[in-house]
Order: structure tokens, then C-alpha cells, then sequence
């Protein structure tokens, strides 16, 4: 591995030019130097054209030196371009490269810095704040040589036509030097006030809104339009001057510039007619002039570039300049396996502003003992875990690990010693399986070898889900999903055998959980779609998402008389749903009971404004589509915000017989109606054996459903394969489809797994009920005690009568520390405590 | 058995319009604007509980509150393996408001004396939403504590027309 390099925050933003990207920038450089000679070549060539082919009349000549000049016309443009797709290479390479070292060096800061940091910042600085400096850093070779090089190169080529000529026209260059940076000064001025100016208003904009009833009520509209104009006519002065001046930057430099011209007509018209200049130096001289125009103008531009990537990569740098507190791993070792053995002495833990949360702390827990740390909310008892915990760094005395400094252990060192679960534990975008793997794949990561042991076999997560009790949870979620024809078709005839056990033991005692398929009555569980169809569609355009686009279908819709209806009630439903939901952000738990999807949310809401202004007959073919695919996807007893017409209801029932009788006399093969002896692979593995569909969302009744499918499927030897399945689950961003208590679980499911020397827990169940507490408690006590260390922060103290030792805190110190029977009967403040609770 | 066809034979109000309408009449949400209203009454379940069926036990932090919309329920308080009912719930009736705002042990069992169906709301989603309206926590506090003060007075009020002696009995709203 390459030497240590300072974190990207304490580097400047020239180390990025060069660094890896000096083989591209080398390459540009040669590129560079011929483009610079095929662009000067031509001139040379004009020159040679008029003076010698032309005057010598020689075609061969002429031919040669057009040739010549066409062929370094063509070099020159391709070379342009290479090195413009190498330096758009290089700026994107150093934006890639920025982005994850930063993104790297923030997620590594210490915990106190995220307290003062917004998210919104962070994610600002790593999308958009980057991509300025990135930029400069793909222009700062190839802008400023190629075009310095060509101006050089055009000048020498101009003194060497003649020297008094050239000087001339060149005197022009130092005025625009000397000016723009002037005028540019000026317009950075307005452009500031602008931004000033432009913030004061939209403040006053929103303080006239928020206070518009105010307005109303005091008919004081003049007042509010004076104050508003007032600052409108200030913008509109600023705005004035900046443009002025962005204008004015712009036509001065093309003033002087095309002044060139000028001074060489006048004197180099004179010399020639004086005979002291040949006609085609003349040319030639003209052409060069104007050819110092593009490079000069990429050089000011460049200029500009440069001031706002160096200004913005200096200010992101800035505020992320904060150091890690601890090593992420061990540069030279592998990571210490450690014994649960946890001394701690005389700890401190003092804030910047010398407040003394933890203070002379000392404990002595042996490998495989358990400690419950209970006291009074703020007495320090979770900044006591995390100071133990590596989270936080503490400020005085000491806290060994297996006779190591925990301050002194890298994370790596951490990860495979100890597990934390914290009081709000954080569960990730991804699977059941990700977030159960989340803590072994970190601490087994990083390609040393050694972490092989963190690679749990299914057996180890299906133990683990037991001991944490989100078992059942994961069940629910494998039954709720939908099995693939063609990939899981071995399963599909022992759930058909499921089913029918399952009709035979419970059909009558869950009678009232579930609605049956039943083809002679309407499925309030189930889809419009579903309703019609009573069936799988084997064909892909009878999918129900394109079910809504299909001629047959529609045509078998109109002949039911439910075209029209049904995009009455789709129009309904979109007007509703997005009057109720139109402004919530995309989290699941607004959108689990509606029909439009968060990323649909702006199309229905357009959808919904045109139905308030037009007739249904009057929208687009497309939109008229897309009314009907909602009204398809509607399910009375899922969507509560319209009703459902009962003339409907019946309109559908015969729409089903009818479809049934149209689509196998025209489509024989396109579809699978229901059949109880049959799966059905368009429901999921639930509404299989059920052959209906749930009609409660509580949780309780789920869980009666549940345990009653369970036996069943160790009967057909399923359980497992089932559970397999929920793991896939998607948990959503954040988790947001598990409920609380099921991310606590899973969040402690994950620390088992990793079965670590040390575990901490900080209130980590206090999300549970009553049963999964006791069964995680009971675990610790029968499976853990002698094998791993445990310290938990405990704010029920009903469970900590089988921990080995108390440790009672107050005002951030310990003043109390036994055994739970010795701290009774001592009757000093855990008894005081556990009175005072009863 | 299908609800929802006698709902429509009834009346073609929706679950969604019904559960807005109880909303509104209920003290605990006074004060909200009805677009937030709205976002509860769609994030409002119903269920039904059978006679004899817990809703919830002593210790559990459910995080639940519940509106009658009709049966009966019961708090309940066991000592020693005796239960003793502390009070009983009408249809109309709201309960649970408190364990909407916090985590919240509870201190009584609530059970079903009926079949009772019930509008239920999760902490869950209840802070889910109110996310979105920060502007309006002030309100709710305001709901809470307002409620505690009345409860307090009104037994200020009923013990000392009794002539009975107040040390011990109120002061609640005083924490």
C-alpha cells in the first residue's frame, strides 16, 4: 500500500492536478505541443500560397501547400479534441475520487461533530459543491498551456513576420489585462448584492404569505405591495449594474481585440504600399491576429474558472476539516481478538464547555459477566456505554478492553470484539439478510483473511431470528410474498397440499380473518383487476399493468358497460388520494393504503386538475389509460377514501362471468382462472394457502393467522424455506416498512450473529412488548453469562434481578455497585428505586 | 360478512369521510387544520375486538390510542391476582392520546366488555404526520396539558362539594 496521505480536508486543490492523474496530464501536454505547431503551420502555408504559388503562378506549389495546410486544419481539430475528451476524463476522475475520499473522511468524524452538522449540508458538498473545483482540476493543464502556447506561438510567428507590427498590435493585450480583472471586480461586487438582495426578498415574500390572514384581515395590501416593491426596485437597480458590467466586460475585450485589425490595416497598409511588407506577410499577419482572439477568451474563462473552484473546494474543505478519533484499522497488525475482560478506572467524560457527564467511574466486570446499568434519565448511563463502547472518547482515566485502552483500540478492533445496540438503532435500504449480515460483513470486510469466521451459515440466522424473536416476522414477510413460475416450482404442490390442510383445520375458525376466493362473489380484499380476471394471465399483455392499455380489453370493458364507470371512479380516486396525500414525501407509511405510488404522485396530481377542468370524453387517449389502470387497482377494502357503488359491484360480478366466457372462446390458453386445486402465482404464498385474502391489517389477528400456518408448514417441512424467503424482504429506506419494535430486533439480531466478546446494550429493548424483552432477556441469561460480556443500560428494573452485578448511577457517577440481592438488602438506592416504581 | 356493502347501502360516506367526522368532534385533536385531520383520518385504522379481549396489559407500551365507535371497554387494575376495573368506556369516547406522544408504559389493562369496534391510531403514524406539521407539536402540548388541568379542577370541583379532604386526591396538574 502506497504511504499514508494526508485526509483530503488538510490537502490543497493543486494536489489534485497532477497526483493520479499525472500519466493523463503528461499525455495532454505532448498532445498539446503539436496542436499548437498544426495550428500555426497553416498560417505559414497562407503565407508561402500567396507569396510563392500564386506569384509564381505554380499549381504543383499550390496544391502542395494546401495540402499541407488542409492536413494540419484536420490534425488540429482531431487534436482538439482529444484532449478535450482527456480533460472532461480527468475532471470526472477527480470528482469520483473527491466525492468518496470526502465521503470517506466525514462518515469516519467523530459523533459530536454530526450534532452540529445538517444532513442537507453534507449531501450538498458531496452532489454539487464538488463538481466546480473537479472541473478546474480537468482544465488546469491542457486550458492555460494550450492557450498560453498558442499565444506565444502566434506572437513569435508574428515578430518574426515583423517585429514593429507586431508590437503594435499586441500593445492592445496589457490594456484588457489591466481591465478586466476591474470591471470583473465590479461585477463580483453586484453579483454579491444580488445574492443579498434576492435572499431579503423571498424572506419577505414568505413572512407576507405566513402572515396573509393578517393581511386580509387589515386590508393592507398597499402596505405589503410598498414594502415588497421596494425591494424589488433595489434588485432590479443591482440587477441593472451587474449586467452592466457583464456586458461591459464582454464588449471592451472585443473592442480592443478587434482594434488589432485596425492598427494593422493602418500600418502594415503603409508599410506594404511603401513596399517594405509583402502582401502575404500581410495576410498572414491578419490571420494571426485574429487568431490570438479563441485562446485569449479561454484564458480569461479559465480565470473565472479557477477563482470559483478554488473558492468553493477551500470553503467544503473548510467546514469538513475535523480528524477522526480513532484509527478505522490497524496499518501493521491484524485486528486484536480480544476476551471480554472490561476494567474500568477513575473514567471522565468532560464536554468542550467543562460539563463533567461521567465523572471518577470505576468497575471491574470478568469475561462472561453481566452488569446493569439503571439509574435516574441523564444520571449518565448511555454516555458511560459509549464512552465503554468506543463511540465516545472519554476525557480522562482509563477503559480497557481485554487489558487494552479502549481509546487507544483502532474500529476495526471494536468491530471484532464488541457488538452496541443503541436505543434508536438504525436499519439500512436492503434486505431482511443485508441488515441481519450488516455487523459480520463489517467487521469480516477488508480482504485480511482473518474475518472468515464472520460468515454465518442459515442455520446461525434462522437461530438468531428465534433468539430475537423477529422469527415470526420474517415468516410473515416470506408468506407474503409471490413465488416465480418458473424458479420455484417445486414448492408450488406441498403449498397446494398446505391449503387444503389448512381448509380442513381452520376454514371455520378463520372464516372471519379471510374472504375465500369465490366466484360467485365480490372480493373487497381484491383489485377491480382481480375482481374481472379472477385469474393469472400467462400472456404478457393481459399483465394487470398493461391491462389498462390492452384493445381487448377495453373493448371487453365497453361491451360490460364498465368503461365509463370505472374511469369515473379512477377520476375519483386520484382526485382524492392526491387531495389527501398530494404534499407527504414518498415514505411508506402514507403510502401503504393507497393506490398511487409516490413516484406516480405528480402524474395523477396533473391527472386530477385536468379532470376537475374537462370531461372524461374530452382528455387524452393516454390519460384516459391512466385513470383506468387506478380505477383497476382499487380495492374497496384496502383504499377507504371514495365508497364503492353497489351498482358497480354488480356491474363487475357480471363483467367476470362475461370476460370468463369471451376471453376462452378468443384467447383459450391466455389465462388460469382460481381453482382451489391449482396455485396461483399472481398472489402471494399466504393468499395461496388461505386460496382468499386477509381482511385485517391488526397485527394481532396476523399473528392468530400466522401461528395457526406455522404448524402446517413444518408438517410439509416448509418453515425454513418460508423464513428464506422473508429474508429477502425489502425493509425500504431507512426500514420504514418494519414497525419499531421489528427494527429493534433486527438490530440486535444483528449484534448476536456476530456473537462478539463484548455485547453493549443501550436500552436496547425498550421498544419491545413484554414477551420479546423477557425472550432476549432470558436469552442473555441462559445462553450468554460465562461467554460474553454484557453491559446493559436498563430502564425497566424489573429484568435485572439475574445480572451479576447492579451498577446504580446518579449526576454522572456511580454510587452504588453489587449484586441485586446484596443492593436490597443493603436497602441504600436501588431499593429506593424499585419502591418507588411499585 | 361484507361492511362495506352496508355502508354503501346506508350512505355513500366513505370510511375515510366518516373517520374525518369523528376526528373533528374529538378534544385531543382540537385546534389541528383539517388538512392535517385528513392525513389522521387516512392514517386510521378500525378493528373490532371480542368480548373478553385484551386491547392492551399493564406494562405494555402499545403505543395506541382508540376512539369508541361502538361496544364497551374496561381499564383495569390488578391487585394481586384480583381484577379491579377502574372505569368503563362508551361509545364516543377517546383514550390513549397520551401514549401518542411518547413512549409510554401502560399503568391499566384495557379490555373489551362488548364486541367492540374501535377507530385506532398508531404512535407510529401519528408521529409520522406530525412530522410534517412541526408548527402544530405547540397545539398538541397545549391539547395535553389543557386536559390535565380540566381533569384536575373537576376533581378539585367533585371532592370538595363532597367536603371530603383534597391532600393526597389532586394536585396532578401541578408537575
Amino acid at each position: 500500500m502506497a504511504k499514508p496521505r494526508p485526509p483530503i480536508v488538510k490537502r490543497s486543490i493543486y494536489t489534485w492536478i497532477m497526483g493520479r492523474n499525472t500519466k493523463l496530464q503528461l499525455i495532454v501536454l505532448v498532445l498539446i505541443a503539436v496542436t499548437v505547431f498544426a495550428r500555426v503551420l497553416p498560417l505559414e502555408m497562407q503565407k508561402r500560397i500567396i507569396n510563392e504559388a500564386i506569384r509564381l503562378s505554380d499549381v504543383d506549389l499550390l496544391i502542395l501547400y494546401c495540402g499541407i495546410y488542409l492536413v494540419s486544419v484536420l490534425a488540429a481539430s482531431g487534436l482538439k479534441y482529444l484532449i478535450t475528451v482527456l480533460q472532461v476524463m480527468i475532471s470526472q476522475r477527480t470528482l469520483t475520487r473527491m466525492r468518496k475520499e470526502l465521503f470517506a473522511h466525514i462518515i469516519s468524524l467523530p459523533l459530536g461533530y454530526f450534532r452540529n452538522t445538517q444532513p442537507g449540508l453534507v449531501v450538498s458538498s458531496l452532489v454539487s459543491e464538488l463538481a466546480l473545483p473537479a472541473n478546474f482540476v480537468g482544465m488546469a493543464v491542457a486550458v492555460p498551456v494550450i492557450n498560453l502556447l498558442t499565444l506565444v506561438a502566434f506572437a513569435v510567428y508574428l515578430f518574426f513576420l515583423n517585429a514593429w507590427l507586431a508590437a503594435l498590435s499586441l500593445s492592445i493585450y496589457p490594456i484588457v489585462v489591466f481591465l478586466v480583472p476591474l470591471l470583473q471586480r465590479k461585477v463580483n461586487q453586484a453579483n454579491k448584492e444580488r445574492v443579498d438582495v434576492t435572499r431579503t426578498l423571498s424572506d419577505r415574500i414568505q413572512e407576507t404569505i405566513s402572515g396573509i390572514h393578517e393581511v386580509h384581515g387589515n386590508a393592507a395590501y398597499a402596505i405589503e405591495n410598498d414594502k415588497f416593491g421596494s425591494i424589488a426596485d433595489r434588485l432590479y437597480r443591482i440587477r441593472l449594474r451587474w449586467d452592466f458590467f457583464r456586458a461591459s466586460i464582454k464588449v471592451s475585450n472585443n473592442f480592443f481585440v478587434s482594434l488589432g485589425p485596425f492598427l494593422i490595416f493602418i500600418l502594415g497598409g503603409y508599410l506594404t504600399i511603401q513596399g517594405r511588407l509583402e502582401l502575404g506577410a500581410l495576410v498572414a499577419f491578419l490571420s494571426a491576429q485574429e487568431k490570438l482572439y479563441d485562446p485569449w477568451k479561454e484564458l480569461i474563462e479559465f480565470y473565472q474558472a479557477y477563482q470559483d473552484g478554488n473558492v468553493t473546494y477551500d470553503k467544503t474543505m473548510r467546514y469538513f476539516d475535523s480528524e477522526p478519533e480513532h484509527q478505522l484499522v490497524p496499518p501493521d497488525r491484524p485486528p486484536l481478538q480480544l476476551d471480554g475482560h472490561v476494567d474500568v478506572q477513575n473514567l471522565a467524560f468532560i464536554t468542550g464547555d467543562g460539563i463533567r457527564l461521567l465523572d471518577g467511574i470505576s468497575f471491574e466486570l470478568k469475561p462472561g459477566q453481566h452488569m446493569a446499568l439503571v439509574g435516574f434519565s441523564g444520571s449518565g448511563k448511555s454516555t458511560l456505554a459509549q464512552c465503554v463502547g468506543q463511540l465516545y472518547n472519554y476525557t480522562d482515566g482509563h477503559a480497557l478492553l481485554g487489558n487494552v485502552e479502549v481509546r487507544e483500540l483502532t474500529k476495526k478492533d471494536m468491530a471484532w470484539n464488541m457488538g452496541f445496540v443503541s436505543q434508536a438503532p438504525f436499519i439500512f435500504d436492503g434486505t431482511i439478510e443485508d441488515n441481519l449480515l450488516y455487523s459480520c460483513r463489517a467487521a469480516g470486510n477488508e480482504g485480511d483473511g482473518a474475518g472468515d469466521h464472520y460468515q454465518p451459515s442459515l442455520e446461525d440466522k434462522i437461530q438468531v431470528l428465534h433468539q430475537t424473536g423477529i422469527f415470526v416476522d420474517t415468516l410473515r414477510f416470506g408468506l407474503n410474498a409471490m413465488l416465480d413460475a418458473d424458479r420455484d416450482s417445486a414448492l408450488v404442490e406441498q403449498l397446494v397440499r398446505v391449503r387444503q390442510n389448512f381448509r380442513k383445520q381452520f376454514g371455520e375458525t378463520l372464516a372471519n380473518y379471510v374472504e375465500f376466493f369465490d366466484e360467485n362473489r365480490y372480493l373487497f380484499h381484491s383489485s377491480v383487476a382481480e375482481n374481472l380476471l379472477f385469474g393469472t394471465s400467462r400472456r404478457r399483455d393481459f399483465k394487470t399493468a398493461a391491462l389498462a392499455e390492452n384493445p381487448y380489453f377495453i373493448a371487453f370493458l365497453e361491451k360490460a358497460d364498465l368503461k365509463r364507470p370505472l374511469m369515473e371512479l379512477g377520476a375519483e380516486l386520484a382526485r382524492r388520494t392526491v387531495d389527501i396525500l398530494g404534499n407527504l414525501p414518498p415514505e411508506e407509511v402514507f403510502f401503504e393504503q393507497s393506490p398511487i405510488a409516490p413516484d406516480e404522485l405528480d402524474e395523477f396530481k396533473h391527472l386530477a386538475r385536468q379532470t376537475r377542468r374537462l370531461r372524461l370524453h374530452e382528455l387524452a387517449a393516454d390519460e384516459r389509460h391512466k385513470l383506468l389502470g387506478l380505477a383497476l387497482r382499487f380495492s374497496p377494502g384496502r383504499h377507504k377514501t371514495i365508497s364503492f357503488p353497489e351498482l358497480l359491484e354488480r356491474l363487475i360480478l357480471e363483467g367476470r362471468s362475461l370476460f370468463k366466457k369471451q376471453v376462452t372462446e378468443d384467447y383459450p390458453d391466455a389465462f388460469a382462472f382460481y381453482d382451489e386445486g391449482e396455485y396461483i402465482f399472481s398472489q402471494t404464498i399466504q393468499n395461496n394457502i388461505f386460496f382468499g385474502k386477509t381482511k385485517t391489517t391488526s397485527t394481532k389477528a396476523q399473528d392468530n393467522i400466522v401461528q395457526s400456518i406455522i404448524q402446517l408448514l413444518i408438517e410439509e417441512d416448509l418453515l425454513e424455506t418460508i423464513v428464506g424467503i422473508g429474508m429477502q424482504f425489502q425493509v425500504g429506506s431507512k426500514g420504514d416498512k418494519l414497525s419499531g419494535g421489528q427494527r429493534q430486533k433486527l438490530a440486535i439480531a444483528r449484534v448476536f450473529l456476530k456473537s462478539p466478546h463484548l455485547l453493549i446494550m443501550d436500552e436496547a429493548t425498550s421498544a419491545l412488548d413484554n414477551n420479546s424483552q423477557a425472550r432476549i432477556q432470558n436469552f442473555l441469561d441462559r445462553r450468554l453469562k460465562g461467554k460474553a460480556t454484557v453491559i446493559a443500560v436498563v430502564h425497566r428494573l424489573d429484568i435485572i434481578k439475574n445480572f451479576d452485578k447492579v451498577a446504580v448511577m446518579k449526576a454522572g457517577k456511580l454510587i452504588e455497585m453489587g449484586g441485586y440481592e446484596q443492593l436490597m438488602a443493603q436497602k441504600g438506592v436501588l431499593y429506593g428505586l424499585i419502591q418507588g416504581k411499585k | 360478512m361484507d361492511s362495506f356493502k352496508e355502508k354503501n347501502s346506508a350512505g355513500s360516506t366513505c370510511e375515510f369521510q366518516q373517520n374525518l367526522e369523528i376526528l373533528r368532534q374529538i378534544e385531543f385533536f382540537a385546534g389541528l387544520p383539517i388538512e392535517t385531520l385528513k392525513i389522521f383520518a387516512y392514517l386510521c385504522a378500525r378493528e373490532t375486538f371480542a368480548s373478553g379481549e385484551h386491547l392492551y396489559s399493564a406494562d405494555d407500551d402499545d403505543g395506541q390510542a382508540f376512539y369508541i365507535i361502538n361496544g364497551q371497554l374496561e381499564l383495569a387494575y390488578d391487585i394481586e391476582g384480583r381484577e379491579q376495573t377502574i372505569r368503563s368506556y362508551a361509545p364516543g369516547e377517546f383514550l390513549g392520546g397520551l401514549s401518542l406522544l411518547a413512549p409510554l408504559r401502560r399503568l391499566f389493562a384495557l379490555k373489551a366488555t362488548q364486541d367492540t369496534e374501535c377507530l385506532v391510531l398508531s404512535r407510529e403514524k401519528f408521529a409520522k404526520a406530525i412530522e410534517q406539521f412541526p408548527e402544530l407539536v405547540p397545539r398538541i402540548f397545549k391539547s395535553v396539558a389543557d386536559s390535565i388541568r380540566d381533569w384536575d379542577q373537576q376533581r378539585l370541583f367533585a371532592i370538595s362539594e363532597k367536603g371530603l379532604s383534597l391532600e393526597g386526591s389532586v394536585g396532578i396538574s401541578a408537575i
